[in-house]
């Protein structure tokens, strides 16, 4: 047990703080849509009913779509882009999808490389490129279930202020999703930006994320 | 994993909406205050609107409720031709014209405002009735 706790640590560590931090979001979220109730003579609603409502699922899932996005871009941006001197970058002669020796695909895969990794057909494909799919696939299903629950929010509010409903379709197209939208992205787009920039001259003694603390600041795609 | 996500979070989505009964429950709310309008029954109509909307009357009229409501302008006949559920808010509209906004409170959904018709694009509807 131990052993697995220290083999997965990284994983466990952030599930349990993923955890934590939902259910604080539900209870802070909950006295905060009361509270708007009760300033608008509006009934209040339990906790239960809360966490099911559009109001906490839009506001988890914003902050969802833009995370799976930053990683997508993230992970397609470097495969061609550079940073000289940052840890976030490959060395400045490999950019691109790289061959298949050095990618160890195909006949240059070994004797412990994932099956997949060995096939010479659409498995391959699919393999080399399954982190893309999956964050993608998360980063688009999550946008979707935010403008679900986002035009429900939205449709809300406007009943109260007694206008009708406007469609999905109609929702797309209003400054409230992409205004929900664009916030989240920004702040991402500003985190990777400055993580790929700092960590040319910044180091962190120990961490993976940084360059060793005696690497010359030109050194590119190494790791501490 | 994706598929299983979106499954789960429209089902979020859908009670956040309130599907099913909820948009019934409404729609028989305002079936019943058509229903007291056109009998003339001032007290039965009071009794479906929200306890700031009839005192908004009861202010606006200088009468009692039950008086005011007959008054009003309202479209008669209860057949209905849309609602809409979003939360704790609901609209429904009635084939003969005009808009009724309802609210849930604890006890049912109340009606917040009746009477209404678009004003302008983007504006809120305008009311014969509201709190």
């Amino acid at each position: 047990m131990r052993t697995f706790l220290r083999h997965n640590g990284l994983s466990i560590f952030f599930l349990l703080l993923f955890v934590a931090a939902l259910m604080l979001q539900a209870f802070a979220g909950h006295a905060d849509f009361n509270e708007d109730q009760l300033r608008h003579d509006n009934p209040t609603m339990s906790l239960g009913r809360y966490v099911m409502s559009s109001q906490f699922g839009v506001a988890v899932l914003e902050n969802w779509q833009s995370e799976y996005l930053q990683f997508t871009l993230f992970i397609l941006a470097t495969v061609w882009l550079l940073q000289r001197g940052s840890p976030e970058s490959k060395q400045l002669d490999k950019a691109g999808r790289e061959s298949d020796r050095d990618q160890r695909v195909g006949s240059h895969a070994r004797a412990d490389s994932p099956r997949w990794a060995k096939a010479a057909d659409v498995r391959r494909t699919l393999f080399e490129n399954s982190l893309l799919i999956v964050m993608a696939a998360i980063w688009l299903g999550s946008w979707f279930a935010q403008s679900i629950t986002g035009v429900n929010e939205y449709n809300a509010d406007r009943l109260d202020h007694h206008q009708l409903p406007v469609s999905w379709a109609d929702y797309l197209g209003r400054p409230d999703f992409w205004e929900k939208t664009l916030q989240n992205w920004q702040s991402e787009f500003l985190a990777v930006g400055s993580m790929a920039i700092l960590a040319v001259y910044l180091r962190q003694r120990g961490s993976p994320e940084s360059k060793p603390v005696g690497a010359p600041h030109h050194a590119t795609g190494t790791e501490g | 994993m994706a598929v299983l996500v979106t499954v789960v979070l429209l089902a979020v989505a859908c009670l956040g909406a309130g599907c099913g009964g909820r948009s019934d429950d409404a729609t028989a709310v305002v079936e019943r205050f058509q229903t007291a309008l056109d009998g003339g029954d001032g007290a039965g109509a009071c009794a479906e609107l929200s306890e700031q909307t009839a005192s908004a009357l009861e202010q606006q009229e200088g009468h009692p409720c039950d008086e005011a409501i007959l008054d009003l302008d309202l479209a008669v006949g209860g057949e209905v031709a849309e609602t809409s559920v979003y939360v704790t808010s609901a609209s429904v509209s009635l084939a003969a014209g005009g808009t009724l906004f309802l609210d849930q409170a604890s006890g049912g959904w109340e009606i917040s405002a009746a009477g209404c018709r678009p004003s302008a694009p983007d504006r809120p509807f305008d009311c014969e009735l509201e709190d």
